[in-house]
C-alpha cells in the first residue's frame, strides 16, 4: 500500500489491539474518562511509565489488591503527578546515560483530572513544563471534583451547579469562567499542546501518538464526559462529548511550536450551546439570559482560536 | 432548644456558623466533604459570611490565616493527607498568634491510605505537626453533641489564647448521625488591636513569624511556651466512666472510646469491673488526672485505632505506677466492642 508522505492514515483496524487498561475496573456506567484512558494507553504502547494523580482514575483502577493497569504505573498524591513524572523521567535519563538500563525509549506520562491539573497540581505541572522534561501530561477534564462528590474546580464551566457552587434562589451555580489550561501551556512554550475528546477516538489517538513522538514536554487536554457528575444519562457520554465539540464549548485544536491548527472534526457552523445544555442536570436551572451570555462567550472564545489559527506563525 | 438530627460533618459546620465563624476555606477530600458542602450552602445565611473553595489545602490554611489577621472568626477543614499539607500554615499561625479552627476528620494512612476512620494523626496533631516549638490545642470529641459543643468552645479558646485549635475526629464521627442541641454561643471577645484593618491615622501594625534576631526569637519562643503552660494548667478536659470500682481502666478517645463503652457494658454483664478514662483534650493531655487514678487502679489498657500513639502520653502520665497494655487496629480497620471485650477478658484471666 502506497501511503503519501506526511499523510497519516488512520483506521480503527490500525489501532493497537492490546488492552493496557484491562476490563473489570470500577468506573461508573458510561464513564467517558476511563474510555479516554484506555485509548491513551493503546496509543502509548507498553514502553510507558504513567504517574497518576489522585482522582477517579486512580481509585477505579487500583483498588488494592487488584489493578487494571498493564503498564508501569505509580500513584503518589494529589498535587504532584507532574513532579513524580518529572522525577521518573530524570531518573531514567540518568540511568540510561550511565548505561545501567538498555537504551530504549520510554515515554513518561503524567495524568490527572481537572482539579489535579488546574488547581492543586498546577504548580508542579508548571515547573515540569518550564524545566522541559521529556514527558507528556494528559489532563482528563470532567469539569469538577467527581471523585469526592462533584465539588467545583477551576475547570467547572460558568453556570454549572456543583455541591460547593450549588444553584438555588440566590446563586446560579459556578460564577467564574473555565480556566483556559491549553493556553497556559502554550504560554509555557510547550512544543505540543492539543485538546481532544474520546468522542473522537481516532483524533485523540493520533494526538497522543504525536505527543509521544515529540522529544520534550507536551500537553493534551482531554475533555471527559462524566454522566454521574453532569447528571445526564449514562448512554449519552459520547453524544455529550460530540455536542460539546460541535457547539464550540470545547473546540478541538492543536498547537505545534506555537502554530495553531483546528482539528478536521470541527464543524463549519457551530450548534447552539442550548442543545448541549439540554440533557445535563447541572445546567437545568439556567435561564435564557444566562444561556445567552454563555453563548456569547463561547462564540468569542472560538473566534479567538480561529484567529490564532489564521494569523499566528510557528516559533523558529 | 430544639433537638435536631444531623451528621457529624454538618454539625461541625452548623456549630461554627452559630459560633460566629464568618470565613471558611476548604478543599474537597473524603470523608469531610459534607462539611465543605454544608458551608457552601449555608454560609450565605450568615451575615457577611464567606465561603471559598480554595485551589489546594495550602491555600485554604493560608487564606484563613489572612482572614484571621483581618479579625474574622475562621475555620478550615480537611482529612489526614490534607492536614499534612496544612502543617506549614498551622505552624505559621501559631508563630503569628492567629486564632483559627482546623478540623481534621481522620482517615487511614500513611500516604493517601484509605477513606475509612482511623486515629493515626494523634502524633501529628498533639506534637505540633509542623516545625518549631509550638503546640496546638487539640479536642478529641466522642459524641455528636460534643462535636457541636467543642466546636463552639474551640472558637472561644482560639480567641482567648490567640492560637490555632484543632478538632480531631475521624471518618466515623464525621459521617455518623445523632441528635444534637446547639447551645447558645458566647459573644466574641477579641481585641481590635490584633486585627489588621488599615493603619488610618494610627500606627501601622505587623503580624509576622520571621524573627531574625536570635534574642528576639528566643523571647518569642519563651512567650509562646509560657502561654502553653497556662493552657496546660487550665484547659484539660476528660471523662471518667464506671471508674469507681474498676480494676482495669481503658484509656481511649473519640470513636475508640465509644467502642470501649460498648465493650465495658459487655464485660460488666459478665462481672468484670472495667472502666473508661477518656481524654477530651488530647493536647493538653489530662496527665495529672490520669496519674491520680493510678493510686488505686493498677491496670490500664490503651485502646486506639492506630499502632499506639496516645500510648506514649499514657506512659508519660502514669510514669510506671501501673501496668499498661495496648490494643490497636490501624489503617481504617474499626474494631467491634465484642473484639475489644474479648481482648480484655483474656487480659483479666491472665492477671488473675
Amino acid at each position: 500500500m502506497n501511503i503519501v508522505e506526511n499523510f497519516d492514515l488512520y483506521a480503527p483496524r490500525l489501532i493497537n489491539k492490546k488492552e493496557l487498561l484491562s476490563a473489570g475496573h470500577r468506573a461508573c456506567t458510561g464513564c467517558a474518562e476511563v474510555l479516554a484512558v484506555r485509548l491513551m494507553c493503546k496509543a502509548l504502547g507498553e514502553n510507558t511509565v504513567i504517574a497518576s494523580a489522585t482522582g477517579c482514575m486512580e481509585i477505579v483502577s487500583s483498588m488494592y489488591p487488584t489493578t487494571a493497569w498493564e503498564v508501569p504505573w505509580i500513584h503518589v498524591a494529589f498535587e504532584n503527578a507532574a513532579a513524580v513524572a518529572a522525577g521518573v523521567e530524570a531518573g531514567l535519563a540518568g540511568l540510561r546515560k550511565k548505561g545501567k538500563i538498555d537504551d530504549r525509549y520510554i515515554k513518561v506520562v503524567g495524568m490527572a483530572g481537572d482539579g489535579g491539573t488546574m488547581d492543586i497540581g498546577f504548580q508542579a505541572l508548571s515547573g515540569a513544563m518550564e524545566r522541559g522534561h521529556d514527558m507528556l501530561f494528559v489532563c482528563f477534564d470532567n469539569e469538577a471534583y467527581m471523585n469526592t462528590g462533584i465539588q467545583r474546580s477551576s475547570g467547572t464551566p460558568m453556570g454549572a451547579s456543583t455541591t460547593t457552587a450549588p444553584a438555588g434562589k440566590i446563586s446560579s451555580g459556578q460564577k467564574t469562567w473555565k480556566k483556559n489550561m491549553p493556553e497556559i501551556m502554550v504560554a509555557h512554550g510547550v512544543s505540543y499542546v492539543a485538546t481532544a475528546c474520546p468522542s473522537y477516538p481516532l483524533d485523540f489517538i493520533r494526538k497522543v501518538e504525536k505527543a509521544k513522538s515529540i522529544k520534550g514536554p507536551s500537553y493534551i487536554h482531554c475533555f471527559s464526559v462524566c454522566p454521574t457528575g453532569w447528571r445526564c444519562g449514562s448512554h449519552l457520554a459520547i453524544a455529550m462529548g460530540r455536542l460539546a465539540v460541535e457547539s464550540g464549548v470545547f473546540p478541538l485544536y492543536e498547537v505545534e511550536n506555537g502554530k495553531y491548527k483546528m482539528s478536521s472534526e470541527m464543524p463549519k457552523k457551530l450548534k447552539p450551546v442550548k442543545d448541549y445544555f439540554k440533557a445535563q442536570g447541572r445546567f437545568r436551572h439556567l435561564g435564557e439570559e444566562e444561556v445567552k451570555t454563555i453563548q456569547h462567550k463561547v462564540e468569542s472564545e472560538y473566534q479567538k482560536i480561529l484567529d490564532k489559527a489564521k494569523y499566528l506563525k510557528a516559533w523558529d | 432548644m430544639n433537638k435536631v438530627l444531623m451528621s457529624g460533618n454538618n454539625i461541625i459546620a452548623e456549630a461554627a456558623i452559630r459560633a460566629g465563624c464568618r470565613f471558611y476555606a476548604g478543599y474537597p477530600i473524603t470523608p469531610q466533604n459534607e462539611l465543605t458542602e454544608y458551608m457552601a450552602e449555608h454560609m450565605r445565611r450568615a451575615d457577611a459570611g464567606v465561603f471559598i473553595q480554595s485551589e489546594s489545602e495550602i491555600a485554604a490554611i493560608n487564606m484563613i490565616a489572612g482572614a484571621s489577621a483581618a479579625g474574622v472568626r475562621v475555620m478550615t477543614s480537611s482529612s489526614s493527607p490534607g492536614i499534612s499539607l496544612k502543617q506549614e500554615g498551622i505552624s505559621s499561625m501559631a508563630a503569628c498568634e492567629l486564632p483559627g479552627i482546623i478540623v481534621n476528620i481522620m482517615r487511614g494512612g500513611p500516604g493517601l491510605g484509605n477513606i475509612l476512620p482511623a486515629q493515626g494523626d494523634y502524633f501529628q496533631a498533639t506534637r505540633g505537626g509542623g516545625h518549631g516549638d509550638y503546640r496546638t490545642i487539640v479536642y478529641g470529641p466522642g459524641t455528636c453533641q460534643e462535636l457541636a459543643d467543642l466546636t463552639m468552645d474551640a472558637f472561644d479558646l482560639a480567641d482567648k489564647y490567640r492560637t490555632p485549635v484543632m478538632i480531631l475526629a475521624d471518618g466515623m464521627m464525621g459521617q455518623m448521625m445523632e441528635p444534637v442541641i446547639f447551645k447558645k454561643p458566647k459573644p466574641r471577645q477579641y481585641s481590635e488591636k490584633f486585627m489588621l484593618r488599615g493603619a488610618g491615622t494610627g500606627k501601622s501594625k505587623f503580624i509576622r513569624g520571621l524573627l531574625l534576631d536570635p534574642i528576639d526569637s528566643e523571647e518569642h519562643n519563651w512567650k509562646l511556651a509560657r502561654k502553653y503552660d497556662v493552657i496546660t494548667k487550665n484547659e484539660t478536659l476528660h471523662e471518667e466512666h464506671n471508674i469507681e470500682d474498676a480494676q482495669l481502666v481503658i484509656v481511649a478517645y473519640g470513636t475508640a472510646a465509644r467502642i470501649a463503652k460498648g465493650a465495658i457494658k459487655r464485660l460488666r454483664d459478665q462481672g468484670m469491673k472495667v472502666g473508661l478514662f477518656r481524654p477530651i483534650t488530647l493536647w493538653p493531655f489530662p496527665e495529672l488526672k490520669l496519674r491520680a487514678l493510678s493510686a488505686k487502679i493498677k491496670n490500664f489498657l490503651v485502646f486506639e485505632m492506630s499502632t499506639g500513639q496516645m500510648l506514649d502520653d499514657v506512659r508519660l502520665a502514669l510514669q510506671g505506677y501501673a501496668n499498661i497494655e495496648f490494643h490497636g487496629r490501624p489503617g481504617g480497620a474499626v474494631p467491634t466492642p465484642a473484639e475489644l471485650a474479648n481482648v480484655i477478658a483474656r487480659l483479666c484471666d491472665k492477671n488473675d
